[in-house]
């Protein structure tokens, strides 16, 4: 196959990126796992139990302030309600992007069902219809904006 | 370069593939249900529709039913249900104590020995030696069934149950002010009222899913007011346009402040009260408008204010949004009854209504909230108390005995004519050794009954036999016979929520072990202390339910047409129910609507409970609480749920998330008591009431007023319980948990 020289260091240098990318991927994949909680050892004590929105509202403050402002906020759908809690030894299972057909189904399933009808079932509610901005005062659009002027 | 293109595609679609292969595909929870069986949520008096998904027999997932008035929607608690079912603390064999420990035995001996103690004591001390605590979470049927075998088999009218800790207030109330018991409006008022007057309720953690309902009302229409009075800024007040953060226990007075100003803004209705009200005294002495209006005249805003601990000015501003917008909504719940003057703060609600004619027109009612899933059903309507018979009926009336003992086939004037003891009074007998046997269903009165260090010894000193699912429910350390039941899901009943409404929860699995159904544990028990098998001739719930639906249905209560097949094909139905192509009735009093009241009746209105057909406008002074802030005890301890727990917490601290995000009960204080104290968030704090001491982690922030204390009472190792007052309502014996003195110091 490899006639050249050239052509043999370059399979060997491919080789190489490709490991280096495939273990690079798959150390970070690791690593930093898309359910991953930075604070999860924290979570064990009394006084942080649960308490994601804390912790959030300083290492994520959007999305923190979102869900505050956001009906899921106003009507306390807490964060492991969606979810789940970050040891994930919960009852749902932990996740950034919780699934539409375990998780939203639980309380929107008539909505999931016209949804579904009209575009097939989506990997994501959340592309739509942002869950966290939803607001009742009609604010969290706005807190919306301007956090991202001032960012 | 020799890399042929055609060789670069195929080593970039290998990387491609490598890379594919290293990404984690989100595994799908295996949504193959076997099928979806309908049910009523498990916690509070909401009574939202579930589905319960069932997998090779079992139930792996719930949503909300999208057919029950809570249209799909779920909150936290039941989201979260599954879990509950599988918890490994459920007892699934009989136990009995034997050297102080409760070890396993076999139904017939556990039944035997229950049955054996029970007739002892009834033949050596009478049957009101027995007695009977059920649950405003218990079945319509279970509820039932245990009062008549307790009235009718035993003779004995010591049948009372958690809901006189919850809801007996509004008991008093309605039958005082309309001569009937429960809400004469229901949950679409949510949908076309103007105005929300929220008084001693949490709605947003008590009742989550109707606070959706709230919260979607004012967002449709910005000219809906939401008035809420709460002492604490809780997270129902984030809605509110008005919130009156009163002084703990001097909100009688506003009630009449806000009667005085809507007469002062002539907003009241001259021809409702014309027609449909008269006005009595704490003697029953009945008035004139003009006697009336001079009682109201110690109550203007500027003589209450300072009392109320709100501003003169704040309160004409809730009386005038109460009186002018077009509908108003009144909805109020333990703030309100767990006080010594809980039937009078229930009167002087339903008040406000009844001098402006809000009532019985879409948007306008004077609604009570109901703490459990089954209190206002199960338990009032079938008349599960110490002084009820079934279906609005009293002990006291001999024409209601009478009726009672035809329907049950008993010798006429054979029903016990003295009523039982309230709840109270009973712990308090078996203190005393005047009750010495006790069957408990479904309820935990170890952890739920107040100043605990006083009626602990009645339950250790009596013989305790316990219907109960979890192991580690407080009750069963007193136990010395547990009964484990079939839970939820695992049998078929009916569950009766704050609205009237009537929802089937129907068998979805069976149960674990050797549980068995609650109704045929009872029947078993009953027949083996000699009750008569014809008193009881029941082999399942429906049975019971049958026979429930004969009782009611001579009286305004009416559930004849809620048969058990059109509960399983419907989600819900709102007695009087006569006939089964009745739809069931939103609006009672009303002519058009509810069914009591015939089509020609002159009337619009008809409120038939009371003799002459009107409703009472009670002339109720302000009293202060039983146990005020003083200075030795200058704080005021209150307590209440949070979103996350259900009462004892028996079900909730089983749900991993829950058990994580909440568990422990904490003190919330004032940040400026705080300060004082020099207490910091987290410090641990000594509370110390005149019945007990209890350290908590302090909470500082500005929900509670200065001066108030609050502890949620879910958690089995903080019983506030054993810091709360026992003082009763003299009408409804109704314990005080919401107001008693304490004091606060850094530990």
């Amino acid at each position: 196959m490899f006639k050249t020289k050239t052509g043999k260091w370059s399979a060997v240098a491919l080789l190489a990126v490709i490991i280096v990318a495939v273990g690079g991927y798959a150390y970070v994949m690791a690593a930093f796992p898309e359910n991953r909680c930075e604070a999860k050892h924290l979570t064990d004590e009394t006084k942080m139990a649960g308490d994601c929105y804390a912790c959030h509202v300083k290492a994520t403050p959007k999305i923190a302030q979102d869900w505050y402002e956001g009906k899921h906020g106003v009507l306390l759908v807490k964060c492991f309600v969606c979810h789940g809690q970050p040891d994930g030894k919960g009852a749902i299972e932990f996740a950034a992007n919780p699934d539409p057909d375990t998780v939203c189904r639980k309380c929107h399933d008539p909505a999931v069902n016209r949804m579904q009808e009209k575009y097939g079932l989506r990997a994501q509610c959340n592309e739509c219809h942002p869950y966290h901005q939803n607001s009742i005062h009609h604010e969290a659009f706005q807190k919306t904006q301007s956090k991202k002027t001032l960012d | 370069m020799s890399l042929s293109r055609r060789d670069f595609i195929k080593q970039l679609a290998a990387m491609s593939a490598l890379t594919a292969l290293g990404i984690p595909t989100k595994a799908k929870a295996d949504q193959n249900i076997d099928f979806w069986s309908k049910a009523v949520c498990r916690y509070c008096g909401t009574g939202c529709g579930v589905m319960v998904g069932v997998k090779d027999g079992k139930v792996v997932t719930v949503k909300g039913d999208p057919n029950n008035h809570n249209k799909g929607l779920l909150c936290l608690k039941g989201a979260l249900l599954a879990p509950v079912i599988y918890a490994k603390e459920r007892v699934t064999k009989p136990l009995i104590r034997r050297n102080g420990k409760l070890e396993p035995a076999s139904w017939d001996e556990a039944l035997d020995l229950t049955a054996r103690k029970f007739r002892e004591s009834i033949d050596k001390f009478g049957p009101e030696s027995v007695g009977y605590y059920g649950s405003g979470q218990a079945l319509t049927e279970e509820t039932y069934l245990a009062s008549k075998i307790f009235k009718a088999g035993l003779k004995s009218n010591n049948v009372e149950g958690n809901p006189r800790l919850c809801m007996a207030s509004a008991v008093g109330g309605y039958t005082t002010t309309f001569g009937k018991d429960e809400p004469c409006g229901c949950f679409e008022d949510i949908d076309a009222t103007s105005c929300f007057f929220i008084f001693g309720s949490n709605t947003s953690e008590c009742h989550p899913v109707l606070f959706r309902r709230i919260a979607d009302r004012k967002q449709s229409d910005p000219k809906v007011k939401v008035i809420v009075v709460d002492p604490r800024t809780t997270n129902t007040a984030r809605i509110a346009d008005l919130h009156l953060k009163v002084k703990a226990g001097n909100d009688l007075a506003l009630l009449n402040a806000m009667a005085y100003v809507i007469f002062r803004e002539e907003l009241d209705d001259p021809r409702f009260i014309e027609r449909y009200v008269h006005f009595k005294d704490n003697e029953k002495k009945t008035h004139t408008l003009e006697e009336y209006l001079r009682f109201l005249d110690d109550y203007t805003p500027e003589k209450v204010a300072d009392l109320v601990g709100v501003t003169a000015e704040d309160i004409w501003r809730a009386g005038r949004m109460f009186g002018e917008a077009p509908a108003s909504l009144s909805l109020w719940c333990m703030g309100a009854n767990q006080r010594t003057r809980g039937v009078w703060a229930n009167n002087l609600i339903s008040n406000l209504h009844l001098i402006t004619g809000k009532i019985g027109k879409p948007g306008s009612s004077p609604f009570s909230l109901t703490g459990q899933p089954n209190a206002c059903g199960g338990v009032r309507d079938t008349g599960g108390l110490s002084h009820l018979l079934p279906a609005g009926r009293v002990i006291a009336k001999k024409a209601h005995r009478n009726q009672v003992e035809k329907q049950w086939g008993i010798p006429q004037d054979s029903l016990n004519p003295k009523p039982g003891l309230h709840t109270t009074a009973l712990f308090e007998a078996m203190s005393k050794g005047e009750v010495n046997c006790l069957l408990t269903l479904c309820t935990n009165p170890a952890h739920s009954l107040p100043n605990l260090h006083k009626f602990n010894p009645g339950l250790k000193q009596c013989f305790l036999a316990c219907i109960e699912t979890f192991s580690d429910a407080k009750t069963l350390e007193f136990a010395d016979v547990v009964f484990p039941p079939s839970f939820w899901v695992e049998r078929e009943g009916v569950y009766g929520c704050s609205e009237r409404r009537y929802a089937l929860i129907g068998k979805a699995i069976d149960a674990p072990g050797e549980c068995r159904d609650s109704v045929n544990i009872l029947v078993d028990l009953a027949v083996r202390m000699g009750v008569d098998p014809k008193l009881v001739p029941y082999k399942n719930s429906e049975d019971v339910w049958n026979e429930w639906r004969e009782v009611s249905s001579s009286t305004p209560y009416n559930f004849m047409g809620i048969t058990r097949e059109r509960l399983r094909k419907e989600s819900g139905i709102l007695w009087p129910c006569p006939t089964e192509d009745h739809p069931g009735t939103k609006r009672r009093y009303v002519r058009g609507e509810d069914p009591n009241i015939p089509a020609d009746y002159p009337n619009k209105y008809w409120f038939y409970g009371n003799e002459d057909g009107r409703a009472v406008v009670w002339m109720r002074p302000q009293k202060p609480p039983a146990e005020p802030a003083d200075a030795e005890y200058p704080f005021v301890l209150t307590t209440g749920r949070v979103i996350d727990h259900w009462h004892t917490g028996t079900m909730t601290n089983k749900v991993p998330e829950i058990n994580k995000s909440f568990p422990e009960a904490y003190v919330e204080i004032n940040d400026q008591d705080a300060k004082r104290l020099g207490v910091q968030n987290g410090d641990n704090v000594e509370l110390i009431s005149r019945r007990g001491a209890m350290v908590f982690q302090a909470r500082v922030g500005d929900v509670c007023n200065p001066g108030l204390v609050f502890v949620p009472w879910f958690d089995p190792d903080r019983l506030i319980n054993e810091l709360t007052i026992d003082a009763i309502d003299p009408g409804s014996k109704q314990p005080e948990f919401k107001i008693c003195a304490c004091k606060v110091r850094k530990v």
